[in-house]
């Protein structure tokens, strides 16, 4: 792997309000994903892959589930001497408050980011899940000689998100020349992926420029400011991704995963999605169990029907039970006999036996952490 | 200073697994659908408290090394202990290969004593069981023994198979005898032992000395220790325990975990097996599928039939394709309308469209003719082509051709 010269930057607290039912306990970043995986799985290895093995992670809130996923990094390679992941709490600063807004967060670590020795910096949010090849995106950075690229794709804005969202107005030489925040215009758009590269001495000036000035925001106050002065570009993604800015989205997230092109689009053989073991055996299946279209992690034990489910590590459905479009997070247990239909069970949820619980396509239904039913 | 390390021997060929063996150590063949066999004696040693363990390593030893790496998976990468892969290694005397199981042990006396243990286990790395090795050590202590041998209760028909021990009441061993024609006891030896070190080490130098021994624990170590009147005891084991040194011993353990009865538990979270593990996102059980009694584990695809099986990470069985009684090993692939019965498919194995491999029992009518069927790692059986039971396979079968 070549040296890609960058440090990564992880915001796990980016959008935590959309989802106030699943970051109850945990973090955006650290919201369970895809059978086996938690939403900063998907950047964290992105990274990696690319041969950024630099990476800090700057949590706010809510962090114990994040620390406890990612530990000293050692299954993303990145229990290093040299570089390796940095966790920044927010009380790790002398100036002992959390901090509101990317540029106070910023603020809180330049001394560790003008100690680097890297060129470049990647930042990122965990609300997306996607598969960017940043070893591209670096190199693009580095051929286009922009002093900040920003990644983009074409889509329509969600409803929840009209109020949370940045957009770009492009040019044909592909310099970003309007960022909008909260755009609410119908149609497909130039919508933030919240992944930045920029240099990283510039980031340090950005960052105290803006405090002086008291700016909260890196897109709308420093980059939305600059963009007569600085040259901004847009880099577009056109791969495989799930935003998550609702329960419904985070269901339906889950079940696109049922379809083998999505899977393979999202974990492709060349860049693999690295996450915490767990040690798990493989999954039972039991004798007169029925299982159909189903994403199943190890540790599961199934005597029960599952159809059209995606299970996380370590449920299990008892004999009788059906369970039908629904996500079960890890540890969960359905017993004898209960129905179940669009539910989203948070970790470690009991539905005891003979229970119907019933949701709606257009309606999932959530049951919280640790609870029996 | 350690009181008891554990020392795993891992060179053999099990040259009776033939394909499966062919480009690695037997310790290191896939089992139960996400594990190697190493994995259950090196979990039972962290999971009993034993933390540093040096692994005999000979024959095709590239894979396992790789495998066991800093030993992180199985939390055995320490500051002082943890787990060290010992090949045979050229002195200034000369060298050699390891010539016995006791030899083994002997050429490593140095790494040993480095630890300054009391206590040494000795481990096969070819055995299928969960066992706590500090209940074995505590029984070594309260007898005040030199050797203590786990042993199982057999059936006296299968008694001839293995070393055999008399014991008292007490459990002190007075005879052993390797394969007797007409045991005296039911007292099987596990190959699993506990020395008191000093002990140990003076009967492995005299051993040593002794130009005509082969250098076997089984064969020469416990009957000079029986012989000097050592106290030897018998530790009686109960639970499930399996040497998966053949064909149909790999294939019948691997069954043995579909048992509803569960005689092989590795669900329970509070002895787990640890492996390295491939990285897969979740298995997926298509539109079509019908899964039936069987194991999957993460990367799986499938689309097919599967009963009574087990599917190792990454294994394929396609729409319209049949697995039945069969062990699908890493990374193969079952393709479209291909039957696979009663066979072990090895790594990286595509069985192509319409290809059968393995018959039924009852398909075949003469008894002798029907066995597992074995399929080499990284083989491709040719579109149409059949394969009958009993096969072992380690070159490509053309499309069309018939081996039955």
């Amino acid at each position: 792997m070549v040296n890609s010269n960058a440090i990564g930057i992880i915001f796990p607290n980016s959008y935590d309000g959309l989802i106030p039912e699943l970051v109850r306990h945990r973090t955006m970043a650290s919201v369970p994903f895809g059978s086996r995986y938690r939403m900063i799985d998907f950047s964290l290895s992105g990274m990696v892959n690319a041969g950024i093995n630099n990476v800090t992670v700057i949590v706010k809130k809510n962090y114990h589930s994040l620390m406890d996923h990612l530990g000293n990094g050692r299954e993303w390679d990145l229990a290093r001497k040299k570089g390796g992941l940095n966790i920044v709490p927010p009380f790790a600063q002398s100036n002992s408050k959390v901090y509101h807004g990317r540029v106070e967060a910023l603020n809180s670590i330049l001394g560790y980011l003008s100690k680097q020795k890297e060129k470049y910096v990647v930042i990122s949010d965990c609300n997306v899940v996607h598969d960017i090849d940043f070893a591209d995106l670096l190199e693009k950075h580095k051929a286009s000689g922009a002093d900040v690229t920003m990644v983009y794709e074409r889509a329509e804005i969600p409803e929840p998100i009209k109020t949370d969202n940045y957009t770009f107005t492009i040019n044909a030489e592909g310099r970003i020349t309007d960022i909008f925040m909260n755009d609410y215009r119908l149609g497909m758009q130039n919508l933030s992926m919240n992944v930045i590269v920029m240099d990283r001495e510039e980031l340090i000036e950005m960052v105290r420029d803006a405090m002086v000035r008291n700016y909260v925001y890196l897109e709308r106050d420093i980059l939305g400011r600059s963009l007569g002065i600085l040259d901004v570009r847009g880099y577009e993604y056109k791969g495989y991704r799930s935003r998550i800015y609702s329960m419904k989205s985070y269901f339906d997230e889950n079940m696109r995963l049922l379809d083998r092109e999505n899977r393979d689009a999202l974990f492709p053989d060349a860049r693999p999605v690295y996450t915490k073991v767990r040690d798990e055996a493989p999954v039972r299946y039991a004798m007169d169990s029925k299982a159909t279209n189903c994403l199943v992690a190890d540790g599961c034990l199934i005597e029960g029907t599952i159809e059209n489910c995606v299970l996380f590590r370590g449920v299990k459905v008892a004999k009788g039970a059906v369970v039908k479009n629904c996500v079960l997070m890890q540890g969960t247990t359905v017993e004898a006999n209960a129905k179940l239909e669009y539910i989203v069970t948070d970790k470690d949820v009991t539905i005891t036996a003979n229970k119907t619980l019933l949701g709606n396509e257009s309606f999932p239904v959530y049951v919280e952490k640790g609870t029996e039913v | 200073m350690k009181e008891c390390i554990a020392m795993l021997l891992a060179g053999g060929q099990g040259s009776r697994l033939y394909a499966l063996t062919k480009k690695l150590a037997k310790p290191a063949v896939p089992f139960g659908g996400k594990y190697r066999i190493i994995d259950f004696p090196l979990s039972n040693c962290v999971n009993s408290g034993i933390d540093t363990v040096g692994i005999l390593t000979q024959y095709q030893p590239l894979l396992l090394n790789e495998y066991i790496g800093n030993g992180q998976p199985w939390d055995l990468d320490r500051l002082y202990g943890g787990v060290h892969v010992l090949p045979p290694y050229q002195k200034a005397t000369g060298s050699d290969w390891y010539k016995g199981t006791a030899n083994a042990i002997y050429q490593n006396i140095n790494f040993i004593e480095r630890y300054d243990p009391e206590y040494v286990v000795i481990l096969s790395g070819d055995h299928i069981y969960k066992m706590d090795y500090s209940q074995m050590l505590q029984f070594h202590k309260d007898r005040n023994a030199d050797c203590t041998i786990a042993v199982l209760n057999v059936s006296l028909e299968e008694a001839s198979r293995f070393g055999i021990m008399t014991a008292d009441a007490d459990g002190t061993i007075t005879k052993f005898e390797e394969k007797p024609k007409h045991p005296e006891s039911t007292l099987a030896s596990m190959g699993i032992y506990i020395f008191t070190w000093s002990k140990l080490r003076e009967y492995l130098i005299r051993d040593e000395e002794d130009k005509t021994s082969s250098n076997d624990f089984g064969k020469n170590i416990i009957p000079n220790m029986l012989a000097d009147k050592q106290k030897l005891v018998a530790w009686p084991f109960e639970g499930y325990w399996k040497d998966v040194g053949t064909i149909d011993s790999l294939w019948e353990a691997n069954m043995d975990l579909l048992d509803p009865n569960v005689p092989l538990d590795v669900w329970d979270p509070s002895w787990k097996i640890f492996s390295r593990t491939s990285g897969h996102p979740g298995h997926h059980i298509g539109k079509l599928a019908h899964v039936d009694n069987s194991m999957v584990t993460e990367g799986c695809e499938v689309e097919g039939t599967v009963q009574n099986s087990v599917l190792f990470a990454g294994a394929v069985v396609a729409k319209g394709a049949t697995v039945e009684s069969s062990i699908i090993m890493p990374g193969a692939v079952v393709e479209e309308g291909a039957e696979v019965y009663y066979s072990i498919i090895a790594e990286n194995v595509v069985v192509k469209k319409g290809a059968v491999v393995g018959a039924k029992p009852e398909d075949v009518e003469d008894k002798s003719k029907w066995g597992v069927a074995v399929v080499g790692e990284g083989v491709t059986i040719g579109e149409g082509a059949k394969v009958g039971p009993k096969a072992m396979l380690e070159k490509d079968v053309k499309a069309g051709e018939n081996l039955w």
